[in-house]
Protein backbone atom coordinates (compact mmCIF):
# COMPACT_ATOMS: atom_id res chain seq x y z
CA UNK A 1 0.00 0.00 0.00
CA UNK A 2 1.43 3.76 -1.25
CA UNK A 3 1.53 5.91 1.27
CA UNK A 4 -1.38 8.38 0.88
CA UNK A 5 -0.10 12.15 1.05
CA UNK A 6 -0.15 14.79 2.43
CA UNK A 7 0.66 13.47 6.06
CA UNK A 8 2.45 14.60 9.16
CA UNK A 9 5.53 13.11 10.80
CA UNK A 10 5.67 15.31 14.09
CA UNK A 11 8.74 15.08 16.47
CA UNK A 12 9.09 16.89 20.37
CA UNK A 13 12.94 16.67 21.01
CA UNK A 14 15.17 18.38 23.93
CA UNK A 15 16.87 21.89 23.56
CA UNK A 16 20.11 19.60 22.95
CA UNK A 17 22.53 20.25 19.64
CA UNK A 18 23.52 16.43 19.75
CA UNK A 19 20.46 15.69 18.80
CA UNK A 20 19.85 17.12 15.86
CA UNK A 21 22.53 14.71 13.26
CA UNK A 22 20.06 12.12 13.94
CA UNK A 23 16.71 13.93 13.09
CA UNK A 24 17.86 15.57 10.44
CA UNK A 25 19.11 12.21 8.38
CA UNK A 26 15.85 10.81 10.05
CA UNK A 27 13.96 13.22 7.97
CA UNK A 28 16.13 12.22 5.21
CA UNK A 29 14.93 8.60 5.74
CA UNK A 30 11.31 9.60 5.91
CA UNK A 31 11.46 11.82 2.38
CA UNK A 32 13.54 8.94 0.80
CA UNK A 33 10.68 6.01 1.36
CA UNK A 34 8.44 9.03 0.24
CA UNK A 35 9.61 9.10 -2.89
CA UNK A 36 11.55 11.98 -2.86
CA UNK A 37 14.76 11.56 -4.71
CA UNK A 38 18.05 11.62 -2.64
CA UNK A 39 19.55 15.40 -3.24
CA UNK A 40 16.18 16.62 -2.33
CA UNK A 41 16.34 14.44 0.78
CA UNK A 42 19.64 15.96 1.06
CA UNK A 43 18.55 19.57 0.92
CA UNK A 44 15.64 19.32 3.48
CA UNK A 45 18.00 17.70 5.67
CA UNK A 46 20.14 21.17 5.50
CA UNK A 47 17.29 23.02 5.80
CA UNK A 48 16.08 21.12 8.80
CA UNK A 49 18.88 21.40 10.46
CA UNK A 50 19.73 25.01 10.18
CA UNK A 51 16.47 25.77 11.88
CA UNK A 52 16.22 23.34 14.47
CA UNK A 53 19.67 24.50 15.27
CA UNK A 54 18.43 28.21 15.23
CA UNK A 55 15.54 27.20 17.62
CA UNK A 56 17.80 25.23 19.75
CA UNK A 57 20.31 27.86 20.43
CA UNK A 58 18.18 31.28 20.29
CA UNK A 59 14.54 30.26 20.91
CA UNK A 60 14.48 27.88 23.92
CA UNK A 61 13.59 30.29 26.80
CA UNK A 62 12.90 27.04 28.93
CA UNK A 63 16.69 26.93 29.30
CA UNK A 64 18.51 23.64 28.87
CA UNK A 65 15.40 21.68 29.93
CA UNK A 66 13.41 22.92 26.90
CA UNK A 67 12.09 21.64 24.23
CA UNK A 68 11.74 22.02 20.38
CA UNK A 69 8.89 20.95 18.12
CA UNK A 70 9.27 19.90 14.75
CA UNK A 71 6.75 19.05 12.20
CA UNK A 72 6.86 17.86 8.51
CA UNK A 73 4.13 18.10 6.67
CA UNK A 74 4.97 16.21 3.48
CA UNK A 75 2.74 16.72 0.36
CA UNK A 76 3.24 15.05 -3.28
CA UNK A 77 5.12 18.16 -4.66
CA UNK A 78 6.20 19.52 -1.82
CA UNK A 79 7.95 19.97 2.02
CA UNK A 80 6.42 21.82 4.49
CA UNK A 81 8.59 22.14 7.87
CA UNK A 82 7.39 23.67 10.63
CA UNK A 83 9.69 24.29 14.25
CA UNK A 84 8.43 25.48 17.11
CA UNK A 85 10.38 26.41 20.19
CA UNK A 86 9.38 28.18 23.80
CA UNK A 87 10.58 31.75 22.20
CA UNK A 88 14.18 33.56 23.34
CA UNK A 89 15.15 36.96 24.65
CA UNK A 90 12.84 39.71 23.05
CA UNK A 91 16.61 41.10 21.39
CA UNK A 92 16.40 37.21 19.87
CA UNK A 93 13.37 37.41 18.21
CA UNK A 94 12.93 40.58 17.17
CA UNK A 95 16.78 39.65 15.26
CA UNK A 96 15.21 36.74 13.96
CA UNK A 97 11.88 38.89 12.58
CA UNK A 98 14.25 41.40 11.18
CA UNK A 99 16.25 38.18 8.98
CA UNK A 100 12.79 36.85 7.93
CA UNK A 101 11.77 40.18 6.64
CA UNK A 102 15.03 40.79 4.83
CA UNK A 103 15.41 37.36 3.55
CA UNK A 104 11.36 37.66 2.26
CA UNK A 105 12.83 41.15 0.45
CA UNK A 106 15.61 39.54 -0.96
CA UNK A 107 17.88 41.66 0.86
CA UNK A 108 21.26 40.55 2.42
CA UNK A 109 21.16 39.96 6.46
CA UNK A 110 22.53 41.95 8.58
CA UNK A 111 26.33 41.22 9.70
CA UNK A 112 26.13 39.89 12.89
CA UNK A 113 28.29 39.06 15.56
CA UNK A 114 28.52 35.41 14.84
CA UNK A 115 26.31 32.85 12.84
CA UNK A 116 23.28 34.01 10.92
CA UNK A 117 24.44 31.73 7.74
CA UNK A 118 21.41 29.76 8.64
CA UNK A 119 18.91 31.27 7.54
CA UNK A 120 20.85 32.65 4.21
CA UNK A 121 20.96 28.93 3.53
CA UNK A 122 17.66 28.00 4.24
CA UNK A 123 16.62 30.89 2.20
CA UNK A 124 18.32 29.25 -1.04
CA UNK A 125 17.27 25.80 -0.83
CA UNK A 126 13.46 26.83 0.00
CA UNK A 127 10.63 28.51 -1.98
CA UNK A 128 9.05 30.52 1.41
CA UNK A 129 9.71 31.43 4.99
CA UNK A 130 7.47 32.65 7.58
CA UNK A 131 7.59 33.45 11.04
CA UNK A 132 4.84 34.00 13.70
CA UNK A 133 5.28 34.97 17.61
CA UNK A 134 2.15 34.83 20.00
CA UNK A 135 1.31 36.53 22.67
CA UNK A 136 3.35 34.43 25.00
CA UNK A 137 6.47 34.68 22.98
CA UNK A 138 6.18 31.19 21.05
CA UNK A 139 7.93 31.29 17.96
CA UNK A 140 7.31 29.35 14.73
CA UNK A 141 9.46 29.06 11.48
CA UNK A 142 7.41 28.09 8.29
CA UNK A 143 9.16 26.42 5.46
CA UNK A 144 7.90 25.11 2.02
CA UNK A 145 10.17 23.28 -0.32
CA UNK A 146 8.50 22.19 -3.75
CA UNK A 147 9.78 19.02 -5.06
CA UNK A 148 12.32 19.50 -8.49
CA UNK A 149 11.44 16.27 -10.42
CA UNK A 150 7.63 16.90 -10.65
CA UNK B 1 39.00 50.19 25.89
CA UNK B 2 40.16 48.02 22.67
CA UNK B 3 37.94 45.93 21.32
CA UNK B 4 40.52 42.78 22.38
CA UNK B 5 40.59 43.76 25.74
CA UNK B 6 39.83 40.80 28.19
CA UNK B 7 37.10 40.72 30.49
CA UNK B 8 35.31 38.14 32.46
CA UNK B 9 31.30 37.46 33.67
CA UNK B 10 29.80 34.84 35.70
CA UNK B 11 26.68 33.77 35.45
CA UNK B 12 24.85 31.17 37.78
CA UNK B 13 21.28 31.17 36.05
CA UNK B 14 21.62 27.99 34.04
CA UNK B 15 19.81 25.97 36.02
CA UNK B 16 21.38 24.01 39.19
CA UNK B 17 22.67 25.13 42.08
CA UNK B 18 26.35 23.43 41.50
CA UNK B 19 27.16 24.86 38.07
CA UNK B 20 28.65 28.30 37.10
CA UNK B 21 29.50 29.57 33.59
CA UNK B 22 32.76 32.09 33.65
CA UNK B 23 32.25 33.78 30.17
CA UNK B 24 36.06 34.98 28.97
CA UNK B 25 36.23 37.30 26.22
CA UNK B 26 39.11 38.65 24.25
CA UNK B 27 43.24 38.38 24.87
CA UNK B 28 44.11 35.85 27.72
CA UNK B 29 47.27 36.33 27.60
CA UNK B 30 49.99 36.26 30.59
CA UNK B 31 48.67 39.55 31.55
CA UNK B 32 45.42 38.55 32.66
CA UNK B 33 46.42 35.81 34.75
CA UNK B 34 46.04 37.97 37.70
CA UNK B 35 42.58 38.73 36.56
CA UNK B 36 41.55 34.64 35.93
CA UNK B 37 42.67 33.81 39.43
CA UNK B 38 40.62 37.05 41.11
CA UNK B 39 37.49 35.29 39.15
CA UNK B 40 38.39 31.58 40.28
CA UNK B 41 38.41 32.88 44.24
CA UNK B 42 35.70 34.24 43.74
CA UNK B 43 33.81 30.54 41.98
CA UNK B 44 35.93 28.81 44.77
CA UNK B 45 33.81 31.01 47.43
CA UNK B 46 30.86 29.96 46.00
CA UNK B 47 29.05 26.51 46.02
CA UNK B 48 29.44 25.77 42.43
CA UNK B 49 31.26 22.71 41.45
CA UNK B 50 30.71 22.20 38.04
CA UNK B 51 32.80 25.39 35.93
CA UNK B 52 31.51 25.76 32.10
CA UNK B 53 34.46 27.95 30.80
CA UNK B 54 32.72 29.98 27.99
CA UNK B 55 35.42 30.67 25.14
CA UNK B 56 33.28 31.54 22.26
CA UNK B 57 34.29 35.31 22.51
CA UNK B 58 38.08 34.61 23.23
CA UNK B 59 40.65 35.99 20.55
CA UNK B 60 43.72 34.40 22.40
CA UNK B 61 45.13 32.63 25.06
CA UNK B 62 48.05 32.06 26.01
CA UNK B 63 49.92 28.52 27.39
CA UNK B 64 50.80 29.84 30.54
CA UNK B 65 46.93 29.99 30.92
CA UNK B 66 45.80 26.71 29.89
CA UNK B 67 47.98 25.91 32.89
CA UNK B 68 46.06 27.96 35.05
CA UNK B 69 42.77 26.21 33.98
CA UNK B 70 44.25 22.61 34.63
CA UNK B 71 44.98 23.73 38.15
CA UNK B 72 41.79 25.13 38.89
CA UNK B 73 39.78 21.60 37.00
CA UNK B 74 41.75 19.75 39.73
CA UNK B 75 40.18 21.82 42.42
CA UNK B 76 36.83 21.03 40.87
CA UNK B 77 37.35 17.34 40.27
CA UNK B 78 38.34 17.15 44.12
CA UNK B 79 34.74 18.88 45.03
CA UNK B 80 32.97 16.09 42.70
CA UNK B 81 32.13 18.32 39.87
CA UNK B 82 34.66 19.22 36.90
CA UNK B 83 35.84 22.49 34.63
CA UNK B 84 34.94 22.31 30.49
CA UNK B 85 34.98 24.67 27.87
CA UNK B 86 32.32 25.88 25.80
CA UNK B 87 31.57 27.58 22.44
CA UNK B 88 35.70 27.49 21.35
CA UNK B 89 36.38 28.50 17.43
CA UNK B 90 38.20 26.88 15.44
CA UNK B 91 41.33 28.85 15.96
CA UNK B 92 41.16 28.25 19.65
CA UNK B 93 39.90 24.77 19.46
CA UNK B 94 43.20 23.40 17.24
CA UNK B 95 45.56 25.87 19.64
CA UNK B 96 44.25 23.76 22.69
CA UNK B 97 44.22 20.74 20.66
CA UNK B 98 48.06 20.76 19.93
CA UNK B 99 48.54 21.78 23.61
CA UNK B 100 47.22 18.43 24.36
CA UNK B 101 44.45 19.83 26.27
CA UNK B 102 41.49 17.82 24.92
CA UNK B 103 42.97 15.44 26.81
CA UNK B 104 41.78 16.60 29.99
CA UNK B 105 39.88 19.07 28.85
CA UNK B 106 35.92 18.32 27.79
CA UNK B 107 35.41 20.51 24.58
CA UNK B 108 31.62 21.80 23.79
CA UNK B 109 29.67 23.29 21.16
CA UNK B 110 27.71 25.59 23.77
CA UNK B 111 27.14 26.29 26.84
CA UNK B 112 23.97 24.38 26.78
CA UNK B 113 25.72 21.13 25.52
CA UNK B 114 28.29 21.75 28.30
CA UNK B 115 25.09 21.91 30.75
CA UNK B 116 23.21 19.13 29.42
CA UNK B 117 26.29 16.83 29.17
CA UNK B 118 26.77 17.74 33.02
CA UNK B 119 23.07 16.60 33.80
CA UNK B 120 23.46 13.31 31.88
CA UNK B 121 26.83 12.39 33.69
CA UNK B 122 26.09 13.99 37.23
CA UNK B 123 22.27 13.69 37.59
CA UNK B 124 21.31 10.84 35.58
CA UNK B 125 19.08 12.91 33.33
CA UNK B 126 17.16 10.96 30.88
CA UNK B 127 16.66 12.55 27.14
CA UNK B 128 13.35 12.01 25.45
CA UNK B 129 12.30 12.63 22.11
CA UNK B 130 8.65 11.53 20.74
CA UNK B 131 7.86 10.88 17.45
CA UNK B 132 4.34 10.50 16.03
CA UNK B 133 4.11 8.71 12.49
CA UNK B 134 1.45 7.53 10.15
CA UNK B 135 0.44 3.97 11.19
CA UNK B 136 2.62 2.84 7.27
CA UNK B 137 5.06 0.34 7.64
CA UNK B 138 7.13 2.20 4.66
CA UNK B 139 8.10 4.85 7.52
CA UNK B 140 8.92 2.15 10.55
CA UNK B 141 12.45 1.58 9.00
CA UNK B 142 13.30 5.70 9.57
CA UNK B 143 11.94 5.75 12.72
CA UNK B 144 13.68 2.35 14.10
CA UNK B 145 17.42 3.64 12.25
CA UNK B 146 16.57 7.12 14.66
CA UNK B 147 15.90 4.97 17.92
CA UNK B 148 19.67 3.41 16.49
CA UNK B 149 21.64 6.54 16.00
CA UNK B 150 20.34 8.29 18.96
CA UNK B 151 21.42 5.31 21.17
CA UNK B 152 24.21 5.28 20.04
CA UNK B 153 25.40 8.63 19.91
CA UNK B 154 24.30 8.73 24.07
CA UNK B 155 27.14 5.80 24.43
CA UNK B 156 25.42 2.81 23.97
CA UNK B 157 27.24 0.15 22.35
CA UNK B 158 26.27 -1.08 18.55
CA UNK B 159 25.06 -4.14 19.85
CA UNK B 160 22.67 -2.23 22.20
CA UNK B 161 21.98 0.00 19.69
CA UNK B 162 21.05 -2.90 17.39
CA UNK B 163 18.80 -4.54 20.07
CA UNK B 164 16.84 -1.61 20.09
CA UNK B 165 16.37 -0.81 17.03
CA UNK B 166 14.91 -4.66 16.45
CA UNK B 167 12.97 -3.96 19.78
CA UNK B 168 11.60 -0.30 18.27
CA UNK B 169 10.79 -1.58 14.49
CA UNK B 170 9.07 -5.33 16.16
CA UNK B 171 6.50 -2.85 18.36
CA UNK B 172 5.99 -0.10 15.69
CA UNK B 173 5.30 -3.13 13.33
CA UNK B 174 2.99 -4.42 15.40
CA UNK B 175 1.26 -1.19 15.89
CA UNK B 176 0.86 -0.29 12.38
CA UNK B 177 -0.30 -3.97 11.66
CA UNK B 178 -2.80 -4.30 14.86
CA UNK B 179 -3.86 -0.99 14.99
CA UNK B 180 -6.64 0.88 13.54
CA UNK B 181 -6.65 1.07 9.85
CA UNK B 182 -8.34 4.36 9.56
CA UNK B 183 -6.93 7.83 7.52
CA UNK B 184 -5.18 9.78 10.25
CA UNK B 185 -4.81 7.02 12.40
CA UNK B 186 -0.94 7.44 13.67
CA UNK B 187 1.64 5.87 15.58
CA UNK B 188 3.06 7.41 18.55
CA UNK B 189 6.65 6.81 19.62
CA UNK B 190 8.43 7.96 22.98
CA UNK B 191 12.38 7.10 23.60
CA UNK B 192 13.79 8.07 27.04
CA UNK B 193 17.61 7.20 27.19
CA UNK B 194 19.66 7.19 30.24
CA UNK B 195 22.89 6.55 30.95
CA UNK B 196 21.50 3.13 32.22
CA UNK B 197 18.36 2.05 30.41
CA UNK B 198 16.55 3.15 27.66
CA UNK B 199 12.91 3.66 27.62
CA UNK B 200 10.33 2.92 24.86
CA UNK B 201 6.88 3.50 24.72
CA UNK B 202 4.80 3.10 21.21
CA UNK B 203 0.97 3.76 21.61
CA UNK B 204 -1.80 3.62 18.92
CA UNK B 205 -5.26 3.06 18.34
CA UNK B 206 -6.67 -0.25 18.18
CA UNK B 207 -9.28 -1.94 15.98
CA UNK B 208 -12.17 -2.60 18.11
CA UNK B 209 -12.56 -5.85 17.08
CA UNK B 210 -9.04 -6.90 17.47
CA UNK B 211 -9.05 -6.00 21.08
CA UNK B 212 -9.77 -9.61 22.27
CA UNK B 213 -7.36 -11.66 20.12
CA UNK B 214 -4.55 -8.86 21.16
CA UNK B 215 -6.00 -9.89 24.86
CA UNK B 216 -5.24 -13.12 24.29
CA UNK B 217 -1.85 -12.75 22.41
CA UNK B 218 -0.45 -10.72 25.22
CA UNK B 219 -2.29 -12.57 28.63
CA UNK B 220 0.20 -13.94 31.17
CA UNK B 221 0.47 -17.72 30.08
CA UNK B 222 1.14 -16.39 26.59
CA UNK B 223 4.20 -14.01 27.76
CA UNK B 224 5.28 -17.03 29.23
CA UNK B 225 5.93 -18.99 26.91
CA UNK B 226 8.48 -18.16 24.40
CA UNK B 227 7.85 -20.59 22.29
CA UNK B 228 6.84 -20.53 18.75
CA UNK B 229 6.09 -23.73 16.77
CA UNK B 230 8.01 -24.22 13.50
CA UNK B 231 5.68 -24.33 11.17
CA UNK B 232 4.23 -21.10 12.41
CA UNK B 233 5.06 -18.14 9.63
CA UNK B 234 4.06 -14.95 12.25
CA UNK B 235 3.84 -14.49 16.03
CA UNK B 236 7.63 -14.45 16.97
CA UNK B 237 7.65 -10.37 17.82
CA UNK B 238 6.31 -10.38 21.44
CA UNK B 239 8.84 -13.58 21.91
CA UNK B 240 11.95 -11.96 20.04
CA UNK B 241 10.90 -8.13 22.62
CA UNK B 242 11.04 -10.54 25.65
CA UNK B 243 14.54 -11.79 24.81
CA UNK B 244 16.14 -8.51 23.90
CA UNK B 245 14.82 -6.40 26.48
CA UNK B 246 14.26 -6.33 30.82
CA UNK B 247 10.88 -5.51 30.97
CA UNK B 248 8.29 -5.37 29.06
CA UNK B 249 4.13 -4.34 29.68
CA UNK B 250 1.15 -3.75 27.25
CA UNK B 251 -1.71 -2.40 28.22
CA UNK B 252 -4.60 -2.97 25.90
CA UNK B 253 -8.15 -0.58 25.72
CA UNK B 254 -10.94 -0.15 23.94
CA UNK B 255 -9.18 3.30 22.47
CA UNK B 256 -5.51 1.84 22.37
CA UNK B 257 -2.73 0.16 23.03
CA UNK B 258 0.20 1.09 24.48
CA UNK B 259 3.86 -1.22 24.94
CA UNK B 260 6.62 -0.26 27.18
CA UNK B 261 9.90 -2.13 26.78
CA UNK B 262 12.97 -1.11 28.98
CA UNK B 263 16.50 -2.32 28.35
CA UNK B 264 18.91 -1.90 30.39
CA UNK B 265 22.49 -1.04 29.38
CA UNK B 266 25.18 -4.45 28.78
CA UNK B 267 28.23 -2.66 28.27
Amino acid sequence: MDLTFPYTISVRLPSDLEIIPSIRKFVSEVLQVSGFSAKFAFRSEIIVDAICNNAITHGSSGGVDGEVELSCVIHGDRLEVVVRDNGGSSADIERLKEAVRRTRLGLPLPDYDSGGMGLEIVKLLSETIDINVDENNVTSIHVVRRREDV
Amino acid sequence: MSDNALTMEISSEWGGAEIAVLKVSGFLDFSGIAMLSRFFDKIAAGNWSYIVVDLAELEAICSAALGEFMGYRKRFVERGGSLVFAGLSGNIRSKLTLLGANKIFSFYQDVRSAINAYKWDYKKQSKSVAISFPAHLALVPPVRQFASRLVRQKGYSVKDAFRVETIVDEVCNNAVEHGIDEPGSAVDVRIAVDKEKIDITVSNKSAPDKVAVLRELTKPQAQGSNHVGTNDKRGRGLALIRMLSNDMDVNITEHGTTVHVTKLREE
